[in-house]
């Protein structure tokens, strides 16, 4: 076991695992945020996208131990915009992607708030929907302000 | 296992280095890579670009944007992965990042796994090589080296300098590695030649986020231009010219990546002339 700092949602953890578990792993079994999705666990899908000091990373195949910065994960973007922007646009079907899809989305009109369509097809690319919510997704972010 | 973070090159000893992780991480994960001890190296590779010279703990997200640097290397870094993973990921992690080759990856015992035949030859092999693809069809899934190759680019590491095609060698019956670094080498930064024009092309099997089935590199430097592939052969493939891709010696079914080759070098070509 080996100790770990971690800032997370502006809260502070100290916790204690094994060098090699990944943040993911860190965020839903010891800290409890489940929101943080794990789908592949391999980088692929994008389900388990969380921020560090705003950059949307994978935290699947992140080790906890080599987190430097703040930790975003969906439960702290509860009151953004976006999540009502989501509901608005129907861009959830089965859901599981959407933390992900909401994290990588909020990164983005932080730094571009009126992106274009292609931007977004850019920006959002590492997150997949298996439901196929795409157009919806992409609608979503183009009315985020609305 | 114990992550050690080192302050100086010189404290290095032993253990399997790590940058941004997405590689090693999996890799660990799945049992493909052993280690006791990883050794967080992001303290001891540069990072950012100087007057040609990149750090290799750069990450793929830098550099996309970055416009001091040839337009063929941006455009690998674009294209590569995912936004996620650009973010992550380094230049040299990029550089050394293991094969695709599901054989490989599902722990087949395979002859780059030591083992004495090539199950994706007699098998699925239709992301595979059409070059050097004897001993081990796999093909190399880098962009972003197939574009250091067409630069010209070279290295330097804690030992020596080299030019980033010696980084690379075909496995063989007696080494089956893929790469010509030494235990406890590190790659510290890519120098770049100065390039009057250069490309990046990359064929995928959706129109982002996707390994290259081939990616195509062209650079003119000083007189001469280069052309390196992605996804053709076990390690970025040079080609002297487009006529070489008359020497291909596809499998059955990765035929279909050499009008796929021929058409990307054509492109690259016309664009850099
Ligand atoms: C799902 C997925 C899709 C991808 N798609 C693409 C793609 O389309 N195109 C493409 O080009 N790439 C692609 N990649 C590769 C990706 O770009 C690399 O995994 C990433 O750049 C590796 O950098 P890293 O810092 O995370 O490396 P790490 O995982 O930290 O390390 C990778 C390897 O390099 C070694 N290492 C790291 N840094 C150094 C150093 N400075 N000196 C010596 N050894 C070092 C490590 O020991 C390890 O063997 C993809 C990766 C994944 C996981
Ligand atoms: S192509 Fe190479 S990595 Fe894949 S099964 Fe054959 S020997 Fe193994
Ligand atoms: S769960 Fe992390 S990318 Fe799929
Ligand atoms: S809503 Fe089901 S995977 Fe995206």
């Amino acid at each position: 076991m080996s100790e770990v700092r971690l800032t997370v949602n502006g809260g502070e953890h100290v916790i204690d695992v094994p060098v090699g578990a990944s943040l993911a792993h860190v965020l839903r079994e010891e800290l409890g945020l489940t929101g943080t999705k794990i789908a592949c666990n391999e980088g692929h899908c994008g389900a388990c996208t969380v921020q560090i000091d705003g950059v949307p990373r994978l935290s699947c195949i992140m080790l906890a131990h080599t987190v430097e910065g703040e930790v975003t994960t969906i439960e702290g973007l509860r009151e953004h915009p976006l999540v009502d922007a989501f509901v608005r646009a129907d861009a959830v079907q089965c859901g599981f992607c959407t933390p992900g899809q909401v994290v990588s989305a909020a990164a983005l009109v932080a730094a571009n708030p009126e992106p274009t369509r292609e931007e977004i097809r850019h920006a959002m690319a590492g997150n997949i929907c298996r439901c196929g919510t795409y157009p919806k997704i992409e609608e979503a972010i183009l009315s985020w302000q609305d | 296992m114990e992550l050690l973070r080192p302050s100086s090159v010189e404290e290095l000893d032993g253990g399997v280095p790590v940058h941004g992780g997405t590689e090693v991480v999996p890799l660990l994960r799945e049992g493909l890579l052993a280690a006791e001890t990883l050794v967080d190296v992001r303290g001891l590779v540069p990072r950012g670009t100087r007057d040609g010279v990149i750090g290799a703990g750069t990450t793929l997200a830098e550099l996309e944007v970055d416009p001091s640097i040839p337009s063929a290397l941006r455009e690998a870094c674009r294209l590569a992965a995912s936004p996620q993973l650009r973010n992550m990921g380094s230049l040299g992690g990029n550089l050394l990042q293991a094969t695709r080759c599901w054989y490989w990856r599902l722990g087949y015992p395979c002859r780059l796994h030591g083992g004495d035949r090539c199950h994706a030859r007699d098998g699925e092999h239709r992301e595979h090589a059409i070059f050097a693809n004897g001993f081990c069809a796999s093909a190399h899934p880098s962009d972003v080296a197939a574009a250091l190759v067409a630069l010209g680019a070279r290295l330097r590491t804690n030992r020596r300098e080299l030019a980033i095609e010696e980084l690379y060698r075909l496995p063989d019956e007696d080494d089956r590695r893929t790469t010509t670094l030494e235990d406890g080498e590190l790659i510290l930064e890519v120098e770049l030649p100065s390039v009057q024009a250069s490309v990046y092309l990359k064929a995928m099997d959706r129109r982002r986020w996707s390994f290259p089935q081939v990616g195509v590199a062209a650079a003119r430097v000083g007189s001469e231009t280069r052309i390196a592939l992605a996804g053709v052969a076990p390690i970025p493939w040079r080609i002297e010219s487009a006529e070489d891709l008359d020497k291909v010696t596809p499998l059955p079914r990765t035929e279909w990546k050499v009008p796929l080759a021929q058409a990307l070098v054509r492109r690259a070509l016309a664009a850099v002339d």
